[in-house]
């Protein structure tokens, strides 16, 4: 049986396109395991594991989606049949009426066998190249420099309270940005497999990924206050695209890079939500105890 | 933390105190997550005969009355003066632990319901004993400022060796780990709270007075928190929440196979020990959230994390039953380690919540109502609740989506409360500005 944990997002991308084409979802019609063959669809047929056959002579309506598993046709097929993944095998006496489009796994067309339209959807992986790599790399850098720059010139409490945090209180800065980033990611993941609460998953990752650079900001403030000079906006632009680079740089050493690659983005996040986006100084509850 | 203090200076006697406290409540808790909780199940269901409901039922009058003898041990605690020392604190743990090592060697021995019946009334004395006497030891042995991290450190002993050591749910495998554990603790005990010992007097003179220093509350400060306040009910009523959500649930996760499985029923180690990590690091978190943020946020947290795994528990069923498919794999490891962070989290709040809220005169009371109320009886009315569930045959889905619609509303409504209480604040300010 295909494993459930690769089949799960598949039948999310499905359950999309029916949604996108107006079908009734709630009408589908799922095969994970066995040898089953089919001579009718109710109204949406989805191949997840086993073999599903439509037998020779036979002529049944309707789409398929194949996720899994594999689909043989030896009759006639009234629809167009959508593969993800899994095996399509039309065999000789075999004729799909639609379109066959093949985004992933094997499909194979025997000679004698009639195919309405055939369509392979090209996934070219590409291997990145330098020039794109550190294009991509400079323009991360310019950005956050811009920005680390503009917030340091109008309103450079917000970076000195994220920066006083990553500082003074790290164990709690990284605490709380480890905890709450898994539990929003996870949080974020789930609601996209509700599908109507896949805006806010989207919106929220956004928020999330707005929150890790105004993070790289702050270390870049930290970063310029160290640098030479007497214009902070300037060393603090400067610091943000070191801090970029380093961080990327860390990231190409196995192990040990991506592990303080992991602590710093932590560490960041949690300062800036502590400080509440640097608007406030965080204190620790306890941080006035009377001995 | 103190604790790296008092090292550095080498004072021995105040990090012993820590040491003594860890040992003290991590055994006390591992004792009551996995003999009391489990145990005593298999012991009613596979020795006694009974049906899992009429266990239940005695674990229900098992919570009630330690409840009772709880607040009646921790109101005489304080009257008399008790709760402020030391060494009667010991004698009555003493107590307790020596009652407890002869009720748990001899449990695997209970054949007919009148013993089991018998069994549960003398336990819960000594359990309703012990946690006045356990908790009130906090004002002596651990300063305020590091009672988040030393509730941390307790809670992922205690539930480090839960997950790992039995794997076998038994009454038996239970009994003799726990005999062999209790006989040299309760030896040690005897001898430190005999006051006949030598080294072991100068080390109680030493932490004997420590309460007047360390014993005054994190809630407490200026003025100490009275039994009859919003103050204290508050947190009361929160962790009642925790503790009835928590309870409820679980009481009918465990009962599923498909989602215990992998998980806490997991045949293999591997599972149980990931288990056991993911507590550690769940309390470490929440010691480090207690030192530094208000403890509403910490409620907040417990209940948002109680709402998400409920709602991946949720989703899981719901995937089951739109696509049986799926079904066969059981849930996601991800359920159960979220289950374990809000577990750890309220567990950590709950060891350093109620000494917080006391002094060293009313530690008795405040634990044995906070512990006891939220604790046992809220387990009590789950249990109460689940059975009623049971029997109006309400299916998985509808029970655990009930669990969490109640973990969303307190964690909805807790929210509101503190920004409303927050909003009134700042109006006040303004008028009176």
């Amino acid at each position: 049986m295909t494993d459930p944990v690769e089949l799960l997002p598949l039948l999310v991308v499905v359950v999309l396109l029916l949604s996108l084409s107006g079908e009734r979802v709630e009408q589908m019609e799922v095969v994970f395991e066995g040898d089953r063959e089919i001579t009718e669809i109710d109204d949406v047929l989805v191949v997840g594991g086993g073999t599903v056959t439509v037998p020779a002579n036979e002529n049944v309506s309707g789409p398929v989606y194949v996720v899994g598993g594999d689909l043989r046709i030896r009759g006639r097929l009234d629809g167009d049949v959508d593969q993800l993944a899994g095996n399509v095998t039309v065999v000789g006496t075999g004729a799909v009426a639609g379109e066959l489009r093949t985004i992933a796994g094997n499909a194979s067309v025997a000679p004698g066998a009639t195919v309405g339209t055939r369509t392979t959807v090209p996934i070219v992986q590409q291997e990145p190249s330098p020039a794109r790599e550190y294009g991509f790399l400079a323009l991360r850098a310019l950005v956050l420099a811009l920005a680390a720059g503009l917030l340091a010139r109008r309103e450079p409490a917000l970076l000195r309270n994220v920066g006083d945090s990553v500082v003074h209180h790290p164990v709690v800065s990284g605490v709380v940005g480890a905890f709450t980033g898994a539990t929003a990611l996870a949080l974020f993941v789930f609601m996209a497999f509700t599908l109507v609460l896949i805006p806010v998953s989207l919106f929220g990752l956004a928020v999330g990924l707005l929150t890790v650079a105004y993070a790289y900001v702050a270390y870049g403030y930290l970063v310029g206050r160290a640098l030479p000079g007497d214009r902070p906006d300037l060393a603090a632009a400067a610091g943000a695209a070191l801090v970029v680079v380093a961080v990327d740089l860390l990231g190409r050493v196995p192990l040990v890079g991506t592990a303080v690659q992991f602590v710093l983005v932590a560490t960041g996040l949690g300062a800036v939500l502590v400080t509440y986006y640097g608007f406030r100084e965080f204190e620790p509850a306890l941080a006035d105890f009377p001995e | 933390m103190r604790l790296f203090g008092f090292l550095r200076e080498r004072r021995w006697t105040p990090a012993v105190g820590y040491g003594l406290f860890v040992a003290l409540l991590a055994a006390g808790y591992y004792y009551n997550v996995t003999f009391v909780q489990l145990g005593l199940l298999d012991l009613g269901t596979r020795l006694v005969g009974m049906t899992e409901t009429q266990v239940s039922v005695w674990m229900a009058a098992l919570a009630l009355l330690t409840f009772g003898v709880a607040v009646a041990t921790g109101v005489t605690m304080d009257r008399r003066g008790w709760s402020a020392d030391l060494l009667v604190k010991l004698r009555l743990l003493f107590g307790v632990v020596a009652l407890q090592t002869v009720l748990t060697a001899g449990a695997p021995a209970i054949r007919t319901v009148p013993a089991f019946g018998a069994w549960i009334v003398a336990a819960s004395v000594a359990l309703g004993v012990g946690i006045p006497a356990s908790f009130g030891l906090t004002v002596d042995l651990v300063p305020v400022e590091d009672r988040g991290y030393v509730a941390a450190a307790t809670t992922a002993l205690a539930y480090f060796a839960a997950n790992v050591y039995p794997l076998d749910w038994s009454i038996e495998s239970f009994a003799a780990i726990m005999v062999a554990a209790m006989v040299p603790g309760a030896l040690a005990l005897g001898v430190l709270a005999s006051g006949r010992v030598g080294p072991a007097n100068r080390l109680l003179a030493g932490l004997a007075d420590q309460h007047e220093e360390w014993g005054v509350g994190r809630f407490c400060r200026p003025r100490p928190v009275r039994t009859r306040s919003v103050a204290f009910w508050g947190p009361v009523a929160l962790m009642f929440g925790v503790f009835f959500v928590d309870s409820l649930g679980f009481l009918r996760i465990v009962e599923t196979p498909a989602l215990v499985r992998g998980a806490w029923r997991s045949p293999d180690f591997a599972d149980h020990l990931f288990l056991g990590v993911v507590h550690v690091l769940g309390a470490l978190v929440a010691g480090v959230l207690y030192a530094n943020f208000d403890r509403n946020w910490l409620f907040a947290w417990v209940f948002g994390l109680f709402s998400l795994t409920h709602l991946f528990y949720t989703t899981d069923v719901r995937v089951a039953a739109w696509f049986p498919g799926l079904a066969s794999g059981g849930a996601s490891p991800l359920n159960s380690a979220v289950y374990a962070v809000a577990v750890s989290f309220y567990t950590t709040l709950n060891f350093a919540l109620w000494p917080d809220l006391s002094t060293p005169d009313t530690v008795g009371a405040h634990t044995a109502l906070g512990v006891g109320l939220a604790g046992w009886v809220a387990t009590f009315l789950s249990t109460a609740v689940a059975l009623y569930f049971e029997a109006a045959e309400v299916t998985l889905l509808s029970h655990l989506n009930l669990v969490n619609a109640l973990a969303l509303l307190l964690f909805a409504g807790l929210v509101a409360a503190v920004y409303l209480r927050r909003l009134v604040a700042a109006a006040r300010e303004a008028s009176a500005g």
